[in-house]
Parts: structure tokens; sequence; C-alpha cells
């Protein structure tokens, strides 16, 4: 690694390194110079080669079957805050019991600093559980999901009184890059979405404890408008199987007073534009290659056919309102199986799809996160 | 079609021209503004939309140097509006007189793809890309004097150095698989 980042940092000197000998003509040696260094001077290369083009199709997984639906119904329908998490050092699945002490005790230890603390009564209220979801992971290299759940209760109930839940989050990691996951040292655990709901100030204790007990880094995680979009192709893309209710997009155009636009489009109407769009590719590629290899690319889902429905949805637009959304930024995605904001929040509704929106997320954190 | 043409018209006596043309209207104002304080030469700045200019100025029109396209990566219609005006320029410009300006690269809510696709069409015309801040106007002064070192180049007014060598110093380049593959 260091050797990148003096590579980074001196383009400069490595031109004098990679100038050639006299031998050359000046004009040959110059230009490979010249290419030399314009090339070292980027790293690491394009980001597009990392990012995927094409994906699976979604389908109504099998995780309401792999996993214990009282865990499953508490990760949908809440609304969840993103974050990216670098590999985290020495995280063992087998010590949560310790971990849960360790991050009541770290959270007593910073009210007691004189902390604002929004929770009546003592701290013996608050109580920490680290479990692990089984069955959300799909290849073998993904480790489990952690869910990490904070109760309390009042001073003055009795012992038999439900806890309340004040804040939970949960690490995942679904069909993260194999490259990127076998790559790291042994000492490491991947799970690099962290999604979390509940009072600011337990999240960013959590977060600082995680930090210190594993030495890792955590930062928020936007959904830029790229991934917004695949959203939306894909979630439409599940319509025939089970109704998406509405395809709902919110813009926003950078005027003043700034203004947002709602687009709702009937499940039937987006379903219809979807369709032919992804017919209209497979008859261009069948033409242009001669092949009838098109048939069998229904499962996955291309970029271009991504692109071309939500090209096709902002000309809709124009042509009723005489407005380009390209103006703006798509800044949230909604149907029936979930919602999604550009800040980086998440709601799944419905617990068939998730593995795909999962999928995605997952890739989105390990984009982010500074390698 | 009216293409704006290079070389149609002389050059004015130690003066150089440019054209800033920007979809979004308010990067050109304030470059514009910094661009003219220079006083060793005389520049003249031209602002616009987007191509082609209106036929009515064709007449009182001076030639122009250097065309810059300011491209606000946070909209994806500036970059549309800036590829569609392309075309309106005689391929005689693409010989070092004409350069991309880029704001807001480094916004974390740019899709990346985006910069890519900016790259990429710099490379294959063979023009500089420029990376601009323009919240503060330390960041407008310094995209200004970058492009006068260009602008005085593309107008003949450095000698021994011309608009075309210059670019091939400049061009933004990308790199291809292969080189990416030696480099780990």
């Amino acid at each position: 690694m260091e050797r990148h980042s003096s590579v980074a940092e001196t383009p400069v000197n490595s031109v004098m390194v990679q100038r050639r000998s006299g031998s050359k003509s000046f004009r040959q040696s110059y230009r490979s110079c010249v290419g030399a260094a314009s090339h070292l001077g980027y790293t690491p290369g394009l980001t597009t080669r990392r990012l995927t083009t094409s994906r699976r199709a979604p389908r109504s997984r099998t995780v309401t079957e792999s996993v214990n639906p009282e865990q499953l119904s508490l990760l949908v329908k809440k609304e969840w805050q993103l974050s990216y998490v670098t590999p985290l050092h020495h995280f063992r699945h087998t010590q949560l019991r310790s971990y849960s002490r360790q991050l009541l005790a770290f959270i007593v230890a910073e009210k007691q600093q004189g902390l604002a603390v929004a929770l009546e009564g003592a701290e013996s209220s608050l109580k920490v559980v680290f479990s692990v979801v089984e069955g959300m992971a799909t290849t073998d290299d993904d480790a489990d999901t952690v869910l990490i759940q904070i109760h309390s209760k009042s001073v003055f109930a009795s012992q038999d009184d439900p806890r309340r839940l004040v804040w939970s989050g949960w690490l995942t990691c679904i069909n993260g890059s194999p490259d990127y996951v076998r790559s790291l040292p042994k000492d490491f655990v991947c799970l690099p979405l962290l999604c979390s709901s509940g009072a600011q100030w337990l999240t960013s204790l959590v977060k600082s404890w995680l930090e210190r007990a594993f030495d890792c880094c955590i930062g928020s995680l936007d959904i830029n408008s790229v991934n917004l979009q695949w959203l939306a192709a894909l979630w439409t893309n599940c319509h025939p199987e089970s109704n998406i209710g509405q395809l709902k997009l919110m813009w926003t155009l950078p005027v003043d007073p700034p203004l947002e636009i709602a687009f709702t489009v009937h499940p039937q109407d987006a379903w219809e534009l979807w369709s032919s769009m992804r017919g209209q590719l497979q008859e261009e590629e069948q033409e242009n290659e001669g092949v009838g290899e098109g048939a069998g690319d229904k499962d996955s889902v291309d970029i271009d056919e991504v692109t071309r429905f939500i090209d096709g949805l902002k000309n809709h637009f124009y042509r009723h309102f005489r407005l380009d959304l390209s103006a703006g930024t798509l800044s949230q995605v909604s149907t029936a199986l979930g919602t999604a904001k550009h800040s980086g929040r998440i709601k799944i509704s419905s617990s068939s799809y998730m593995n795909a929106t999962l999928m995605l997320l997952t890739e989105c954190a390990l984009l982010k996160m500074p390698v | 079609m009216s293409l704006l043409k290079p070389f149609s018209k002389l050059p004015g006596l130690n003066a150089a021209n440019i054209l800033l043309v920007e979809n979004e209207e308010q990067l050109q104002q304030r470059l514009a503004d910094a661009l003219v304080e220079e006083t060793a030469v005389t520049v003249n700045v031209r602002l616009a939309k987007t191509l082609p200019l209106p036929l009515k100025n064709e007449k009182s029109r001076p030639r122009i140097d250097l065309v810059v396209f300011i491209i606000n990566l946070t909209s994806e219609l500036s970059l549309q509006s800036a590829e569609a005006s392309l075309k309106y320029l005689d391929p005689g410009y693409f010989l070092g007189k004409v350069c991309l300006l880029v704001t807001n690269a480094r916004n974390a809510s740019v899709p990346p793809a985006r910069l890519d696709t900016v790259r990429k069409l710099a490379a294959s015309l063979h023009c500089p890309l420029l990376c601009a801040e323009d919240q503060t106007p330390d960041g407008v002064t310094n995209a200004a004097e970058r492009l006068l070192t260009i602008l005085k180049v593309a107008a003949g007014l450095v000698p021994m150095t011309t608009a075309l060598y210059l670019s091939n110093l400049t061009r933004c380049t990308v790199p291809s698989d292969i080189d990416q593959q030696g480099f780990d």
C-alpha cells in the first residue's frame, strides 16, 4: 500500500524514473514519459470498472423460509439509517455476550460523563442484547448478520413488564464481493453495512464503541441517484409476482425555492414500460448478433435497461409538464416493497425481495468504504 | 449547420477571445469577471448557454480562440447539454482550442459514473479536463488563471508554443485495462 501512496503523491519523480535512455529518439521517449505520468497519476483507475453493470433479477427469496420470522419482523417495516463499516478486527460471533456487557458498560460510562440523557430512570434500566440472525447469508463467504438491540424499562416497573426497544441496529454482509472478502487477513470479519434506528445519541455511542473495540471506521452512506434507479428498476421487475402498489419517485430541482416533484406511476404502467424496454434491448441484441442469445438473459438486468426505463419516465414527464427532470437529482424511490432515500435511509416493507435490496446496499457500502 | 469556425477570421493585436458555454449560467459570469482582470493581454470573454451561437452576431463576433464547456456534475442535464453543443464546433477547434471545465467533482452525491463519462469524453476529444471549485472566490480565481494559461497559447501569444502542442501535454487520458493490470 505504501507504493500506491507514494506513486499518487509524487508523480513528478516517477516520470524521472520512467524516462528511457537516449537510445530512442527524444520525441518517442518524451511521449512515453507523458503517457506513463498521466496514467500513474490516477489511482485507482476508473470507478466504473468496479461497478456492476448487470445484476441478477431478484426472486421471491427463500429468506422467509431460512430466517426466523420473529427476527425478520424486527428488520422489516422500520426505517433504517445506513452506514458503511470497514472490516472488524477480532470480531467473534461466539463472544456476543461479552460484547453486550462491554457495550452496556460503555454506554453507562458515557452517560455518567454528563451527556444529555433522554431516558428516565437509573442506568440499570438499559439492557443490551447482541444476537445472530441466521439464514440471511447467501454465500459461504458472508459472515452472519449480527443484530444489536438496546432495551430500556423504567425504574418503577416490575420485573415482568415488557422492556421497550429503544435502539436497534444490525451489521450485515449479503453477497459481498468475494475477491475482497477472501483477500482480507484472517482476523478480520467483513460486515460492511450497518443499519441503525433509534435515538441519535445512542447511535453515536454504539458507533464509537464499535470503532474502539474492533478498530474500524464507520461513516454515513448515501445512496446516489444511480443506485436509486437500480432499486426502482429491480422493484418494478418484481411486479408480476407480487404487486408493488405504486412506483413513486421524488426529484429535487435546484431552483429557488427548491422544488420537489413526486412522480407516482401506476404499477401496471410501470411494468409495461419496463418490459417493453427490456424487450426492445433484447431485440436489438438479436439483430446485432444474429444469434438468439437474448432469450436466455431474462435473469439479469443491465444498466442500459435501467437508464432507458428512467429516461422513458423522464420523457413522459417532459411531454406533459415541460420540465426536464435531468436538471434535478433523484432523491427518493418508494414502492410497496420498500422506500429508499438519497440521504441513506431505507425501509424494507416486505421480506420477499429483501435479499436483492441488501445485496445492492452491501455493494454500495463496499464501494464507499475507504479502501 | 452553423458550425463555429476557428480560422475564418483574422486575429486581433495582443488580444485573446474566449467563449464560456454553460447550461446553468452561474459560474460563467464570475469566471468572466476574474478573466478580464488580466492586464498583459486584452481578454474578451463571450458567454453562451449552448451552441449554436445566434446568427445575427456572426459578423460582429471576433475570432474565438478557446471554447470552454463548463459542466456541473451534480446535474445530468448539464452534461447532456454540453455533449449536444459539442456537435456545433468545427473540427478545427479540437486541435487544442477546446477545454472542459468540471465543477462539483468532489461532491459525494455525484454518481462516480458521471465523472468517468466526462473523462472518456475528454479523452476521445483529446482536450484537457480541468476540475474547478466554484464556491469560493479563490477557487474561481484559480480556475481563471489556469484558463488564461491555455488561452494565451491558443491565441498564439506565447512564442514557440502552439495550441496543438500544448494539448498533447495537457490532454485527459483514460487508463486502459491492459495498463491497469500491470499496475499491481
